[in-house]
């Protein structure tokens, strides 16, 4: 059962990373599922200009929180209090996802950023719910002393990490948002 | 002995590792896959962005054209590295319905003097915006675009060859039908 905890664990960090690491590439896409789910008396409260600006921070802020509580859920497998945290979260994305699919059915939850056409129905709310149900698996006690992983390790892993979401940046930027951008400074010359 | 640490390091390091292959691939079939290629400039039939923009000379050109056709070139580096793109463009200087203008994003006047030497002097260089990339859907380059003095796009794709463009003139002569009006994407596959 441990094993089986410490699986779900890793599984659902890799997870979380990579779907934070594809939402930045694409912020302003997933700024506009975010604001599906905005408070209407917020919006209205703020002038056409704000308004965008708080969209944007929210979808940063929860792609950087994705990317930070995989990242260290991966890294820090001692810390029990990180697997409530991952749990949270995915519990936010099943409330997420089944009220997508009450209100806004068939609108991309750009929840994996350009790199998947994913929508809000009823695969999506199963597949939100089999996350979080691995999440809860993982929250199952460890010992501590079991999991110990040495400063070599844990860097190993917060690299590893990085590079999915380094990966997951740059696979949804060259799907969907890399069409405009350049690789190579301009210039005949 | 292996421990349930080790356990959790080889899952954790399996994960990455398959997901990172992943990642690659699935960018890998965004950049160069049949879909993004065909996803590249604007559909057949699809309005043109219009835009005026003066050459070095302060000469004004437009889209949509005064001439019946006019082919926009998008070439952020030097057209020498593309010499049969260059033979495709020299054949196409005599055609009296086509205006061919070069749009970049650096300066026009680095641009005219390799025009010169390439035996395309007087084909105007217009210096573009980033924005102006993004709205034809330009990403991957030398990028020709077909639009008629209707502001329509008669024909678009990624040009390599000097065949690819004569193919893209002959598709721009055809008039765009109604059905392609109405919004249907109808592209040449040419590229590649």
């Amino acid at each position: 059962m441990t094993a089986v905890a410490l699986a779900c664990k890793a599984v659902v960090a890799v997870l979380l990373v990579a779907a934070g690491g594809a939402k930045l590439a694409d912020l302003p896409g997933f700024a506009a599922s975010v604001r599906l789910f905005l408070p209407g008396t917020a919006a209205r409260r703020l002038d056409g200009r704000a308004a965008p600006r708080l969209d944007r921070g929210v979808a940063l802020g929860i792609a950087a929180g994705e990317i930070t509580a995989g990242a260290a859920s991966l890294s820090s497998p001692r810390a029990n209090w990180l697997n409530l945290v991952v749990l949270a979260i995915c519990c936010g994305f099943v409330a997420v996802s089944a009220a997508g699919y009450r209100w806004h059915r068939g609108r991309s939850c750009r929840c994996f950023g350009a790199l998947s056409r994913r929508r809000f129905n009823l695969a999506g709310l199963g597949r939100s719910m089999l996350i979080a149900l691995g999440a809860g698996v993982a929250t199952a006690p460890v010992r501590a002393v079991l999991i110990q992983l040495g400063p070599a390790d844990r860097i190993g892993l917060l690299a590893g990490a990085l590079l999915v979401a380094g990966a997951a940046f740059s696979a949804a930027a060259a799907v969907g948002a890399g069409r405009g951008s350049q690789d190579a400074q301009p210039g005949w010359a | 002995m292996i421990t349930l640490a080790t356990i959790f390091v080889v899952i954790a390091a399996i994960l990455c590792l398959a997901a990172l292959l992943a990642l690659l691939g699935i960018g890998h079939l965004g950049l160069s896959g049949p879909d993004a290629l065909a996803r590249d400039g604007l559909a057949r039939g699809q309005p043109a962005p219009a835009w005026t923009l003066e050459d070095s000379a302060g000469v004004p050109h437009s889209c949509p054209p005064s001439r019946p056709l006019q082919l926009i070139v998008f070439a952020d580096h030097s057209l020498k590295s593309f010499p049969s793109v260059v033979t495709g463009l020299r054949a196409l200087l005599a055609d009296e319905d086509l205006e061919i203008v070069i749009l970049t994003r650096g300066p026009a006047g680095h641009a005219e003097p390799v025009l010169h030497q390439l035996g395309l002097a007087g084909v105007p260089v217009l210096t573009g915006s980033p924005a102006s990339y993004g709205r034809c859907n330009v990403r991957v380059m030398p990028f020709a675009i077909f639009v008629d003095s209707a502001g329509r796009v008669r024909a678009s794709s990624l040009v390599n060859h000097d065949w690819q463009l004569a193919k893209l003139r002959q598709v721009a002569a055809i008039p765009v039908g109604a059905d392609e009006v109405a919004g249907r994407r109808r592209k040449p596959a040419m590229a590649g």
